[in-house]
Parts: structure tokens; C-alpha cells; sequence
């Protein structure tokens, strides 16, 4: 049977090529049909009969859509004409009646993702509770199927229907378009997570498929396919050693793993965005990107606006924002300024929401403690950067310190690069307990006696894959400068003449031919975001 | 430009020149937290609702941007 468990799989890619040839051929209203239908056969193939999950969402998004839009009708013929007073009055009425048909969206489809995802979590922590006062009595325990990428066509529908209700777009009429942004195939699985504004009416509209667009988009899918193969996959077998048994190695080694996961994951989650904006580029639609050299960054609150920027962009604009101009938030913020002051007057209400931000991002990444963890770990890192900020300002002003002068920057990359190892270490260690026990031994078991000796090249990785890994790094490193300069590299390559263009590709294919980690002895990498 | 909003503006920080800056989210001269003060004053002192909606940097990037939301919203209101 046809099935895809990756995108970088060989049916994957069979199935973008018979997509890319029948939209190339085929005129422009059979083209969008061409989109949808490869969706649902690449959802198909990976989550079988849960396509009924999608379909579901995507006509009870439709649905509820248009009910939002016929109350706003209803309430706008209503209030015509009407005085201030009994506009206001009548206003209030439908808004309290759209309010409740948001309730019932949110319980709908955020109810469903919690239901699949985390019922078994919530369960298990109930019967350990039980347990702990002494009751026999046991919860069952269900296990669910989840359909793949619920996670995020969840927040894309969210999202749209709050657009709605917010009258920022018209609800949608046209069942084929809401179901095209719903379940675009190549970003249904690790996003980036869309809005119906970026997306919808350039897939609805389907464009000619155009030869520098596909150009353009086969490069940025080779990028990725050398991000996976020759960093991600490279790195798994001394990860899976690694966080599988901690307590075998000493600090300098888990240190290392720690960095090596950090890189592994931005390897695997932007290589798979290079490949996802790449595909779609070949059919002409601009998807949103996910990342901005994140590595770059001298806070954590900026850190997380150039990582999974769509995830970030989301939380902003559907709990944070909410949450910190709710009523009780803006009254809490006007008493606070007249005592605390213009910077620590807004914190409390700043942070309140930022603590709602942070608790659903980490639950939103999987149901375990080990996330939630996650989650309040950041929390606090840029609840602290906050309350900081003016001390640090009044230390650097007094000491005379430049905060924009490059060695100050480079101290801050590096300090931010570290706590983001750290977080990412709890990220990836299932058992919170052994999670810092690796912490511990950091900073208690730090010996460099395995480089010494040489065992360390025994743990996975060998010389050959360490100097691969440093020389992709560096390669990694050197267009993240330019782009920081504001350099376009595809760009200007595509400004070279076509024979100097095909020797970049080719040389990028034999490097991922002769570098990358496949075959016998390696452990491919599963999509790590897929999971979530 | 409504004075109001200047004080406003001014109080939350005294160092940018509101009346020519065009760049505020851009620059970042207004953060979050700004924006979260910004919001709770102007809907005291004009008596309007900022719904979330409107809060994007095409709306706050400059004063003359910030009171024509303003106006707008007082005329839907």
C-alpha cells in the first residue's frame, strides 16, 4: 500500500512529482482540485481513516463561518439608522450571541485535540493522584489514534474563525477554498501554521506554474534535504545514545549532546520548512516563514521571533493580546502604571498573559511534563529578562558599556545560545528526573577524560562525522552572516548564468550524496515536529 | 495631531519624538508591554474600544497612524 511516514521519504517525493507534472499540464480550475486531492492522499497515506478528522474540521469551520458572517449581517441590517444608545444596546446583544458560537467552535475543535492528545496524559496524572492519597479506585486509561497534523490544521481553523468573529476577513462561501487552505499537503504535517489571509486565495487561484518559481523552489528543497540528511540524521545515532541512557556518560558529553540536539532540531525542523516553502514555491504559493537565523539572537523573547515564527505570531495575536487587553487586564494596567510606573505597570498585566502563552505553548508540543516544564522554563527566562531590563540598563549606562557594540552582542548570543541548549535538553529528555540529572552533571561530572582517551569518538559518532557536522555547521554559519547583512543568496545565485546555477546544484546534490547519513549504520531521524 | 494622545505617548516614552516618527513597532521603539499601556490609556482617555484586531504594527507604527484608528473607531463606536 502507498504510504508516507516523512517527507523526506521516496513516496513523498513520488507524490510531489506526480502533483508538480499534472499541475503543470492540466488548466487552471482542474489544478486546484490537483492540490486538494494530492492532500488527501498524502493524509491518507499516513493516517488512513483519522482523514475523517480533517474533513470533519474543515466542514464544521465552513459551517460555523458562515453563521458567524449571517449574526453580523443580521445585527448590521438591525442597527441601521438606530440612535447611539440603542445601537450600543443592540450591538451587545449579537456579540453576545456570536461570543457563544465562538464557545462552541473552541469546544469543538481545541476539545477534539485535547480529547486525542491529551486525555491519556491527563488520565495517568489522575490515577497517580489516586494513588498517592491511598484510593484504589483507577481511572481507565484510553489510547487514541491522532490524526497527523492535528495540531496545527487545529490552530489554522481557530484562527480563521476567529478572523471571522473579529470581521478582520468575510467568512468563506466556497467549501473548495476553505478546504485547500485546511489541508495543503506539504505544510498539513509540520506547518508553517497559516492564516486563511496568506494562504487561500493563492491556492484557490492556483497559478501557472512558472519555471523560476520552480527553480527557486528546487533549491530550497535541496537546502533542506542537506539540513536533514547530512546534520539531522548525522547527529541521531550519538542523540538516541545519549538522552536513551545519560547516566552512562559524564558532563562534557551530555554538554555536547545538549548542543548537538539543539542543532539536530533546527536541522530537522527548518530543513523540512526549507523543503515545505520550496514545494509550495514550485506551485507559485508564498508560504509564511518559520524561521529568521535563530541562533543569532540576543535574548530568548527574541530567540522565539525567529524560531517557529507562525507558532509565535499565533500565541500573539490569539492569547496574548486577548489576554493582556481583556477588561480586567486594561483596569489592572492603568493602576498599576500610576504606581509601578511605564515599565513595571504593564509587566503584571505582561506577564499574566505571557504565563497563558508559555503554559499552552509547552502542552501544545506534546502531552508530558517534560513540556510543560519547557514552557515555564522560558516563561521565567523572559518574565526575568523583563524585571531586569531597567537594572541592566541603569549597570550598563554607569559602566559605560555600548549594549549595540558588537562584543557585547557577541556575549549576549552566546549566553542566549546556552539557555536555549538547556531548554531544549528538557525538550528532548522524556523523564523530567532524568532531565536534571543531566543538568546536574553538567556541572558536577565535567571531565574531558573520553576525548582524552578517544572513546568519545565510540559514542555514535566518529571523527569523519564530527568534522561533517563542523564543516556543515560553519557552511550553516556563513549564510546565516550574509542573510543577517541582508544578502539574498538564492537571489543572486539566480542572477548568475545558468551554467554557474547548475554547478551550485549539482554541487549541493553531491554533497548530499557523499555527506549525507543514510543506508546501513545510520538510524534515520523521524520528523520530530510531526509528533507535536 | 490631538495633544492628547502626545501626553499619552510622551508619558509612556519621554524619548522619541512622536510627532515625526513614523518607524515605532518597526524600531521597536514600542514593545509589548507599550503596547499593552498605550491601549489601556487611549481607551480611558477617548472612550472607544481597541479591539485586538487593530492592534498591528500598520496602526501603531506612527502617532498620525494611532489617531486616525482612533477617529475611526470613535465614528463606529
Amino acid at each position: 500500500m502507498f504510504s508516507i511516514t516523512t517527507y523526506f521519504s521516496a513516496e513523498a517525493l513520488l507524490l510531489l512529482l506526480v502533483t508538480v507534472v499534472l499541475y503543470a499540464c492540466l488548466p487552471q480550475k482542474a489544478r486546484r482540485y490537483v492540490l486538494l486531492l494530492s492532500s488527501y492522499i498524502f493524509f491518507f497515506s499516513i493516517s488512513g481513516k483519522l482523514l475523517a478528522f480533517l474533513l470533519f474540521s474543515t466542514l464544521s469551520v465552513h459551517h460555523i463561518g458562515l453563521w458567524l458572517s449571517t449574526v453580523q449581517n443580521e445585527c448590521s441590517i438591525s442597527t441601521k439608522g438606530l440612535e447611539r444608545d440603542k445601537r450600543k444596546a443592540l450591538n451587545a446583544v449579537y456579540q453576545k450571541k456570536q461570543r457563544r458560537i465562538m464557545t462552541f467552535a473552541c469546544i469543538l475543535h481545541i476539545g477534539l485535540l485535547v480529547l486525542l492528545k491529551y486525555t491519556p496524559f491527563f488520565s495517568q496524572n489522575i490515577n497517580a493522584l489516586l494513588g498517592l492519597l491511598g484510593l484504589q479506585f483507577r481511572i481507565p486509561v484510553p489510547k487514541f489514534l491522532i490524526p497527523i497534523g492535528i495540531s496545527f490544521y487545529t490552530l489554522q481553523a481557530v484562527a480563521y474563525l476567529f478572523d471571522v468573529y473579529r470581521k478582520k476577513i468575510p467568512a468563506d462561501k466556497n467549501l473548495l477554498r476553505l478546504a485547500l487552505f485546511m489541508s495543503f499537503f506539504p505544510q498539513l504535517m509540520e506547518g508553517p501554521i497559516c492564516r486563511y489571509s496568506d494562504t487561500a486565495e493563492a491556492l484557490y487561484e492556483a497559478p501557472k506554474m512558472r519555471y523560476d518559481n520552480f527553480v527557486l523552489g528546487a533549491q530550497r528543497i535541496l537546502f533542506g534535504v542537506m539540513k536533514k540528511l547530512v546534520i539531522a540524521d548525522r547527529l541521531n545515532l550519538l542523540i538516541q545514545n545519549v538522552y536513551g541512557e545519560p547516566t552512562k556518560y559524564d558532563g562534557f558529553v551530555i554538554a555536547l549532546s545538549a548542543v548537538g540536539y539543539t542543532f539536530q532540531l533546527y536541522a530537522d525542523f527548518s530543513g523540512t520548512m526549507d523543503l515545505v516553502i520550496g514545494a509550495a514555491q514550485m506551485f507559485g504559493i508564498n508560504l509564511p516563514e518559520n524561521f529568521k537565523r535563530p541562533f543569532f539572537s540576543t535574548t530568548i523573547s527574541e530567540f522565539w521571533k525567529r524560531w517557529h515564527i507562525t507558532l509565535g505570531t499565533w500565541f500573539k495575536d490569539y492569547i496574548f493580546f486577548p489576554v493582556s487587553m481583556s477588561k480586567p487586564m486594561k483596569k489592572l494596567t492603568t493602576k498599576a502604571r500610576k504606581k509601578l510606573g511605564n515599565h513595571y505597570g504593564p509587566l503584571i498585566a505582561g506577564s499574566v498573559s505571557l504565563f497563558c502563552v508559555w503554559f499552552c505553548n509547552g502542552l501544545w508540543h506534546g502531552a508530558g511534563w517534560n513540556y510543560i516544564f519547557f514552557g515555564m522554563y522560558h516563561f521565567l527566562l523572559i518574565l526575568s529578562g523583563n524585571i531586569t531590563e531597567p537594572v541592566v540598563v541603569k549597570i550598563t549606562q554607569k559602566l559605560k558599556i555600548n549594549r549595540s557594540a558588537f562584543p557585547y552582542r557577541c556575549v549576549q548570543i552566546i549566553r542566549t545560545f546556552i539557555l536555549v541548549c538547556f531548554g531544549e535538553m528538557f525538550f528532548r529528555q522524556e523523564s523530567l528526573k532524568l532531565g536534571f540529572k543531566m543538568f546536574g552533571k553538567i556541572f558536577t561530572d565535567f571531565t574531558l577524560k573520553t576525548l582524552k582517551d578517544g572513546s568519545f569518538f565510540k559514542f555514535g559518532l566518529d571523527r569523519h562525522d564530527y568534522l561533517i557536522i563542523i564543516v556543515s555547521a560553519a557552511l550553516l554559519f556563513i549564510i546565516g552572516i550574509l542573510q543577517e547583512k541582508g544578502i539574498c543568496i538564492r537571489s543572486s545565485i539566480a542572477k548568475k548564468n545558468i551554467a554557474v546555477q547548475f554547478a551550485i546544484f549539482y554541487a549541493l546534490i553531491l554533497f548530499i550524496i557523499i555527506f549525507g547519513a543514510y543506508g546501513a549504520g545510520y538510524v534515520p531521524l523521524d520528523p520530530i515536529y510531526a509528533g507535536f | 495631531m490631538d495633544e492628547r494622545l502626545l501626553e499619552i505617548l510622551e508619558d509612556i516614552n519621554p524619548e522619541v519624538d512622536f510627532e515625526s516618527c513614523t518607524t515605532l513597532i518597526d524600531d521597536h521603539l514600542l514593545d509589548s508591554l507599550s503596547i499593552i499601556s498605550l491601549v489601556a490609556e487611549i481607551e480611558e482617555e477617548f472612550d472607544i474600544t481597541i479591539p485586538t484586531v487593530e492592534i498591528i504594527p500598520e496602526n501603531f507604527n506612527s502617532a498620525e497612524k494611532l489617531w486616525e484608528m482612533i477617529t475611526r473607531l470613535a465614528e463606529e463606536d
